[in-house]
């Protein structure tokens, strides 16, 4: 009815083309390509070692720059204060391609160069600069404590030399006395001490290694130093305590500063003269502030570059990343000497061979030469990817439908039909008024800002949302709708038609019967069972039977599906061998079941002659009594014989669908056996192995017969016929039938149990939250009732739309691909992926 | 007098509307989406509301009672 255009139900056509490229115009062409989207390359060469290929230099160099551009990249990460990135949509773009192509590239990795030799040398410095600092720090930290030290020291030094004649005071001993004695009351402490600095936590250890080693014969004193030191590199604090060891003798000097050493504390040269000290005190401060403008300066000079460096990023990274695409895509051809060209070859959509042309035309207009490169189509066995072309809103859809597996080439696309039924299967599982309008409200927003937010990198979870922002709108929608039959909005019923039942008013009984008015609420259900004691028996029954009748509605539908399959790969006696006997099975049984239901439904029990009999014993007794049924519990006349009928269908098609198709592949074996052999790679349908050109060439050169280059021989084009597979399979293919037919029927009771479990559980929340607090008197009864109301919509939200939603999301998925895939799908293709630029997950 | 009628009546309008999405869908690439998303659409609600009416026709469980 509508093949002017190709549609969801089935894969689009794919051609095999072959392209003959001449080699000036290769990159160019693969370029314009690449920038269609439309063509998917075969790798021509899969013998070849990736070291081996022909553009292995060009793509070192691609990397090289890659390399420079995600270290510009990081750098730029690390940076504490953000530097502006321009992103991509706003950026100058850098000409890649035509006759100036190969210039640019060259002056871009150049620039490249120079700006990673410029940061890596800033970096360099700064690094240096920043130990430095570091040193003089601590070297202050050394001197300032130290004359602390000395200072008391030399109070000491004069209390004990007034209180001792004998100079001998352990502590400040000295050897040279007429030092001493020669400078007067200046206390010279000629370099018998070690001074440093070391990390807190080894303290303790060094005094005991040091008291050990020593035999006690030192002095040490220790203070911290309030501030830590931060690692420039890594940014880890580190505390360090400043130490001074008094000793004499050049020998435990020696053991001390080893020691020292051997712990990782930094010895500094002080000097025991207090005039000294101060001055080198001096000295180190000026150098610790000459440091601190040189590295403000390095760091303010980086950040520039990294500035200007940002102008540009995003742009290098596209440049980058797509000429490694198009090298590796080169890669793919086959270089043909002889003639100076490339031969690729690869898949297209038969539908835009005519846009590919075009490109090509382009590419030789851009590049500046005269010779076009040339498409040629191919005739081949070769199946061909699989491409459904999806637009914004059903892109979704045919995810979902994909992940279970990729549809066979030309073989019944479920994910046309999921469009509609899987927001249904959902909205039957969620069925709110209420839950159904939010969740409809905020696929609307996401849609609205579409644009917006398609460039805003969304992050792993919402990003999905967005993805699925056109599923979640019909799933809103259409939770509307069976809310409205759930006759439910928030755990409220709403009163819009007349109802079936009235309630007395004036009773004085503590239960309230209703009374049968002859009305029947029109739309959904009946707003009198809302808040009755008997509510969910009535509920419970009319929500199970309807997932079952939805059910086998569903699994019908599916299994018709495989009709269309079986005509177009022609496969008539799939029609007879299996997808009839599998019709009847699932009919006789569950379609019957389901006319049940519906005709008991239909009949009026209270003028009826016989009692309502139980469906569920009915089907069991089917079974296991055939033919015998209660006249008191019969629900119609002449059921023994209909249900005995049914039987004997159902288990016909048993071995009907065990049977026929092995019997009929013996048949074939037998007839080819009779026959003789007549060629060894399984001729017994009779195709041929030719490969022709296409009549269809539709610019430019002949070359006779041009024969696809890939020839893989014969793997995978003709099926074994294996007489022992064939049995085997379709001994599987039956069980899984049959036994699945019942299981499935069961699965469906989902669709019950998780309606009925969001309706608890709104009921629940409304009764725990606003319930009680409908009526405020008074001003804490309004707090607490605003307070409750927030309470209520965020669980609201957060319980009921998201995770509930996520559960019948998740169910509705599975009864797609378990239920009703199983029924037709055969899901042995590969997806269509063809060289594109388009980057699915780009950050900008 | 609740009768079986009302089903067959709407039965009978969304076979109609399912049979004008059928031949009035516009031409296009879209037409065979549309065109089925419409049917289906229009089959999936009918069923539900059919089956919500008649499991309400003659209440097997009886009649609803509260206790106050």
């Amino acid at each position: 009815m509508s093949d002017d255009y190709p549609s969801l139900l089935r894969s689009e056509q794919m051609s095999l083309v072959q392209l003959f490229v001449p080699t000036e115009v290769a990159h160019d062409t693969v370029a314009e390509l690449g920038e269609l989207g439309n063509v998917q390359f075969k790798d021509l060469n899969p013998n070849v070692n990736p070291f081996q290929r022909s553009f292995v230099g060009e793509i070192r160099r691609v990397d090289e720059m890659g390399r420079r551009v995600r270290f510009f990249s990081t750098q730029i990460e690390q940076e504490k204060d953000v530097v502006p990135i321009r992103p991509l949509y706003d950026s100058a773009p850098l000409i890649a391609v035509g006759p100036r192509a190969p210039q640019a590239m060259d002056e871009l990795d150049v620039t490249l160069a120079a700006h990673e030799q410029r940061l890596t040398q800033m970096n360099e410095t700064y690094q240096k600069l920043s130990e430095r600092t570091k040193e003089l720090i601590e070297a202050r930290h050394v001197l300032r404590e130290t004359a602390v030290f000395f200072d008391k020291a030399q109070d000491h030094q004069t209390d004990i030399r007034t209180s001792f004649d004998d100079s001998s005071a352990p502590l400040l001993q000295h050897d040279d006395r007429e030092n001493q004695y020669s400078l007067g009351t200046s206390v010279q402490f000629d370099l018998e001490f070690v001074a440093g600095t070391i990390e807190r936590v080894r303290v303790p250890t060094f005094e005991r290694v040091l008291w050990r080693v020593l035999r006690g014969n030192l002095y040490m004193n220790h203070t911290d130093i309030v501030e830590p030191f931060v690692d420039p590199v890594t940014g880890a604090e580190t505390r360090k305590n400043v130490f001074i060891i008094f000793a004499h003798g050049d020998a435990l000097l020696a053991k001390i500063r080893k020691v020292a050493e051997s712990m990782g504390a930094t010895l500094y040269p002080i000097d025991a003269n207090a005039d000294k000290r101060s001055e080198s005190l001096r000295e180190v401060e000026g150098r610790l502030e000459d440091l601190q403008n040189v590295l403000y300066n390095t760091g303010s000079s980086r950040r520039t570059e990294l500035t200007k460096i940002g102008e540009s990023l995003r742009s290098w990274q596209d440049v980058v990343r797509k000429e490694k695409l198009i090298y590796e895509t080169l890669n793919l051809f086959n270089f043909d000497v002889r003639r100076k060209t490339l031969i690729a070859e690869g898949w297209v959509p038969t539908r835009d061979i005519t846009t590919i042309q075009l490109a090509l035309r382009h590419a030789t207009e851009e590049s500046g030469t005269s010779v076009p490169p040339i498409l040629h189509e191919l005739r081949t066995q070769k199946t061909p990817p699989t491409f459904n072309r999806t637009n914004k809103f059903t892109e979704g859809f045919q995810t979902i439908m994909d992940s279970y597996g990729v549809a066979s080439y030309q073989e019944v696309n479920p994910g046309l039909f999921a469009v509609i039924t899987f927001p249904f299967l959902f909205a039957v599982m969620f069925g709110d008024i209420g839950h159904g309008f939010i969740i409809f409200v905020a696929a609307l927003y996401m849609i609205l800002a579409e644009r917006k937010l398609a460039r805003v990198d969304l992050g792993e979870i919402m990003g999905q949302f967005f993805y699925g922002r056109y599923i979640i709108l019909l799933m809103g929608l259409f939770s509307m709708y069976t809310g409205l039959m759930y006759n439910d909005i928030f755990s409220k019923s709403l009163h819009i038609w007349h109802s079936a039942w009235d309630f007395p008013s004036n009773t004085t009984d503590t239960k309230l019967v209703g009374i049968d008015n002859g009305h029947r609420y029109s739309f959904g259900l009946d707003p009198g069972w809302h808040g009755a004691d008997n509510n969910l028996v009535f509920v419970n029954s009319y929500k199970m039977k309807m997932s079952v009748v939805l059910g086998v509605i569903h699994m019908t539908f599916a299994l018709c599906l495989q009709f269309p399959n079986h005509l177009k790969f022609k496969r008539p006696i799939d029609i007879y061998a299996n997808f009839i006997p599998q019709m009847i099975f699932l009919q006789s049984i569950f379609g019957y079941l389901v006319i049940c239901i519906l005709y008991k439904w239909s009949v009026d029990w209270s003028n009826a002659t016989t009692q309502p009999p139980s469906l569920l014993n009915m089907l069991i007794s089917m079974f296991l009594s055939p033919g015998k049924v209660d006249p008191s519990e019969q629900l119609y006349a002449g059921q023994p014989f209909v249900q005995v009928v049914l039987l004997l269908l159902a288990a016909i098609c048993v071995p009907w669908l065990l049977i026929t198709k092995p019997y009929l592949a013996w048949k074939d074996m037998h007839k080819i056996k009779e026959q003789g052999y007549v060629s060894i790679s399984g001729e017994g349908d009779g195709n041929g192995i030719h490969r022709n050109s296409s009549d269809e060439v539709l610019e430019g050169e002949e070359e006779g017969n041009g024969r696809d280059i890939a020839e893989d021989g014969d793997d995978g084009e003709h099926e074994q016929h294996d007489f022992g597979e064939v049995v085997i399979h379709q001994v599987i293919h039956t069980i899984e039938f049959c036994l699945g037919c019942i299981s499935h029927t069961a699965s469906y009771l989902r669709l019950w149990a998780l309606s009925l479990a969001h309706a608890q559980l709104s009921e629940v929340l409304w009764s725990m939250t606003l319930e009680a607090w409908l009526e405020p008197n008074g001003v804490f009864d309004w707090i607490v009732l605003i307070v409750m109301g927030v309470f209520w919509f965020v669980l609201t939200v957060f319980i009921l739309c998201l995770m509930e939603g996520l559960s019948a999301f998740l169910h509705a998925l599975r009864l797609h691909w378990v239920e009703a895939n199983s029924k037709h799908f055969e899901g042995g293709g590969y997806a269509f992926t063809p060289l594109t630029f388009a980057n699915p997950d780009s950050k900008e | 007098m609740p009768s079986v009628l009302p089903i067959l009546f709407v039965l009978v309008i969304a076979l109609g509307l399912m049979a004008c999405a059928a031949l009035f869908t516009p031409k296009g690439p879209q037409q065979v989406l549309i065109r089925t998303s419409l049917m289906l659409a229009l089959a999936a609600c009918y069923l539900m509301w059919m089956v919500t009416y008649l499991a309400q026709l003659h209440p097997l469980i009886g009649t609803p009672a509260r206790t106050i």
